[in-house]
């Protein structure tokens, strides 16, 4: 017999315990498949990290902006969702002049915005020239265009300032989305929070900061697209309740799932775990204006001292590849040949010993705060790179105070990433090997001529694969010099319902929602 | 009673200056550029410095503390770096929702306290007191994340009685989806206030006015709510109020638990991208939300107390 006056506290614990319980106990319910011919109808939910913070494209820096404006609008090109080359969009084909410095494209007949209003030559020649503003985020990447024509409604003329191959694919950008000339008569800023676009859908409402409201366009050029009537983008911070959310059917799907769940989530009945291609790279950045990393051999020795599976298994849970190139597999130009420096820890050791600093060393290694994966990489480094007498310090910092440091070059490594925006090479071999490409080299200051003139080569040429050649010898002394160490290749994690099908973002992250359908 | 308002008035003008200044030198003194964050890494120099005399920050401190200042006092709270919007417009939709939220977190803290208080102090030393003292010492020492997170999990994805997270869209489903994250709130500052109350109230009951009562022939429940409640009860209002900074900051965590979109995710939002005037005038309302509900607290003795002057 329980004595009574137990009972408040023994009332206490059960409750706590029955919450436990129903807490990890396993959920049972499931969905039915529905896989098959498409079926049109359906309103597809996204949570993700942020809210879009605009819907102009040429103002768009953050992800959710620019995935979001390319459902929006439309680019003269696409990216192939293997990134290997273009696709027809606006325009239906394009081709090069033979002096090499004019690009004429052919406008899709019959497009109109989703007001109804035509799309013609001047809504091109407009969205361009107000694109290539070069204090705007990405008009830099505009700036071989010389100028852009009108030679008829339906014909554009994009002159570049040398022989530059790169342009379809820069036109493929979604800063050079389409909008409408003068846009369609509202201010710039109006125009940011209410756009109008030939894309397969439109805005239906916007509040900022938390969500935002699609609809199908249903002028849309596309022959029976898109299927989705409708998709509304809400900003979920927390990684744990986009996943319950997705759980209790409030979402569809979860953008950037928790890698350490991803397995778990492969396996969840009604769901859905996909990792795609992407360009995303991470690296162990190195100081290269700073001793002992301006000496070449400190470089490759950190290189060969690190275990990447390691890395991979530890703190990203299997997700990725190990890095060999700085270029990524989803790269046309990508060479398989370049294995990059390996885990070997004697070769480490021998260019230890022909370093100037043969007895190791003591350093700094940037980490943004709260995030668990690089600081679980820089945990494992430091337990590597003692081996060959580095002393590492973990430095935690606020992202945006690590990347002033970084870019104001106060610092020996840091854990960093790239990605692109084209699929083109030629933007992130710049932004990664070439001193004036835009970021100091990824902000290490490695500062070769060759690798610039190199680069600057290869994006004049027309044939791929004499360019192709011309990357792998980028990216082999690259892999020589390692001003950088490349560590992993990444996919992109998405989990969904399993009611999603067609859902295929491409290397360059665009969601191509145009495709995705609902089961019912 | 007027003597009081006046320098009460001027003392929380004082608080929210200091505050509002601390927090302008502190987002200033941070490393790292907001308009960097807005343009991306990739944006040429050229850009950036656009972008920062378009903003204003090229300007010594001093000058941009004054603007900031100036602006204040005329009502003008500035427009987001990040969203391009006044931040009138963005605090007009996020603040009632969070002004909900702890409106709605008090009444369950209340709900819950008062009752589970006057139980134990009726009651006595014994099971009852101790059982409460055990939940008290775990839900206190639990952290607000874990318990949002298990009420979730418990009646938003086993039971389906509330929704995962979220806001909804009509004001049914807004009372519906705070539900949660109001108990997860309320139940951070609920130990503290059983406690204050539990120790009151037993005082209270033991108190000549309480034994003159029953000694009028008075229903004891008459006694309970009439004289030992109503003189226990001051000391929750004080608890209350100083609760008030943790149900500020438990609206921070919670909100961001919860998907709700109110003045702690606003300001989180600012932080990470950062947006200085966001950052700002979200500290800005916290505090003075904090400071009204002390002056509340203090006006509200001479209510429950006749023999309390404020002077």
């Amino acid at each position: 017999m329980i004595p009574k006056k137990w009972l408040p506290a023994l009332a206490a614990s059960t409750l706590i315990a029955s919450l436990l319980l129903v807490a990890c106990s396993p959920d049972l319910s499931s969905s039915s498949d529905g896989m098959g011919t498409p079926q049109a109808g359906g309103h597809l939910v996204m949570a993700r990290e942020m809210d879009v913070t605009t819907l102009m494209p040429a103002d768009a820096t953050d992800n959710q902006s620019i995935w979001t404006s390319e459902e929006i609008f439309d680019t003269l090109v696409v990216p192939s969702v293997n990134g290997e080359g273009l696709k027809p969009s606006l325009a239906t084909d394009w081709v090069q002049s033979s002096d090499k410095l004019a690009w004429t494209f052919t406008l899709r007949p019959g497009t109109t915005f989703s007001d109804g209003t035509a799309l013609t030559s001047a809504d091109v020649k407009f969205s361009l020239d107000t694109a290539s503003d070069p204090n705007l985020p990405s008009g830099f990447l505009n700036e071989q265009i010389a100028a852009v024509e009108t030679p008829s409604p339906d014909t554009v003329v994009v002159r570049t300032k040398t022989a530059w191959s790169p342009l379809p694919s820069v036109l493929a950008l979604y800063a050079n989305s389409i909008v409408p000339a003068n846009y369609g008569g509202k201010s710039r800023e109006e125009f940011a929070k209410a756009p109008v676009g030939s894309g397969p859908f439109k805005v239906k409402s916007w509040t900022i900061g938390q969500q935002l409201e699609l609809v199908k366009n249903t002028s849309y050029w596309g022959a029976d697209r898109p299927y989705l009537d409708a998709v509304t983008f809400v900003a979920v911070g927390d990684a744990n309740t986009r996943a319950t959310q997705l759980q209790g059917g409030q979402i569809t799907v979860n953008e950037t799932p928790a890698a350490s769940s991803f397995a778990a989530l492969s396996s969840t009945p009604g769901l859905k775990a996909s990792a795609f291609d992407s360009s995303y790279t991470s690296f162990l950045s190195l100081n290269n204006t700073r001793a002992p990393f301006t000496d070449v051999h400190v470089r490759r020795a950190i290189a060969h001292a690190i275990d990447r599976e390691a890395i991979l298994k530890a703190a990203y849970f299997g997700q990725g590849t190990a890095a060999g190139s700085f270029l990524s597999p989803a790269y046309w130009a990508y060479d398989a040949n370049v294995k990059g420096r390996q885990f070997n820890l004697e070769e480490a050791k021998k260019e230890m010993k022909l370093s100037s600093t043969p007895q190791g060393f003591s350093a700094d290694i940037l980490v943004a705060s709260g995030n668990a994966t690089q600081l679980t990489t820089a945990q494992i480094l430091q337990g590597e790179l003692s081996d060959i007498g580095i002393t590492l310090t973990i430095n935690q910092m606020e992202p945006g105070a690590l990347r002033a440091t970084r870019k104001s070059m106060d610092y020996d490594m840091a854990i960093s990433y790239a990605t692109t925006d084209i699929t083109d090479p030629d933007e992130l071999v710049r932004f990664i090997a070439v001193q004036s490409g835009g970021s100091n080299a990824l902000y290490t200051g490695y500062d070769s001529q060759e690798v610039a003139d190199l680069a600057t080569k290869a994006a004049s040429l027309s044939d791929q694969a004499e360019r192709a050649k011309i990357y792998s010898t980028i990216q082999q002394k690259v892999n020589d010099d390692q001003p950088l160490i490349p560590l992993l290749y990444q996919p992109m994690l998405y989990s969904y319902s399993d009611r999603v099908h067609d859902f295929q973002p491409s290397m360059t992250g665009n969601y191509n929602l145009v495709n995705t359908w609902l089961s019912k | 009673m007027t003597r009081f308002l006046v320098r009460r008035l001027g003392l929380l003008a004082l608080v929210v200056w200091g505050v509002v200044t601390a927090t302008f030198a502190l987002v200033h003194a941070t490393p790292g550029d907001p308009a960097r964050a807005t343009l991306g890494d990739k944006a040429p120099e050229s850009a950036v410095q656009a972008l920062r005399a378009e903003w204003g920050l090229d300007q010594p401190l001093g000058v941009q503390y004054w603007h900031f200042l100036t602006d204040l006092v005329s009502g003008n709270l500035g427009t987001s770096f990040q969203y391009r919007s006044p931040i009138t417009a963005l605090l007009a939709e996020r603040l009632p929702t969070t002004l909900l939220l702890m409106l709605m977190a008090v009444t369950f803290a209340v709900v819950i306290s008062l009752p589970l208080a006057t139980w134990v102090a009726v009651r006595g030393r014994g099971g009852s007191d101790i059982g409460v003292r055990i939940f008290g010492a775990v839900a206190q020492g639990t952290p607000t994340f874990l318990i949002g997170t298990l009420l979730v999990i418990v009646f938003g994805l086993k039971l389906h009685w509330f929704p995962v997270g979220g806001y909804g869209r009509t004001t049914a489903e807004h009372l519906h989806s705070l539900v949660l994250p109001a108990m997860t709130v309320a139940l951070g500052i609920v130990p503290m206030l059983v406690n204050s109350l539990r120790a009151s109230l037993t005082d209270a009951l033991q108190s000549d006015f309480v034994a003159f009562g029953h000694s009028k022939g008075l229903k004891p429940a008459t006694v309970l709510a009439a004289y030992a409640i109503r003189n226990g009860s001051i000391s929750g209002v004080t608890i209350l109020g100083i609760q008030a900074g943790v149900l500020a900051g438990g609206a921070l965590v919670v909100e961001k638990v919860f998907a709700i979109p109110g003045m702690g995710s606003l300001m989180l939002a600012g932080i990470l991208g950062r947006d200085f005037p966001v950052v700002q005038a979200t500290t800005l309302v916290f505090a003075g939300i904090v400071v009204v509900v002390y002056l509340i607290t203090d006006l509200s003795y001479a209510l429950l107390d006749p023999r309390a002057r404020l002077t």
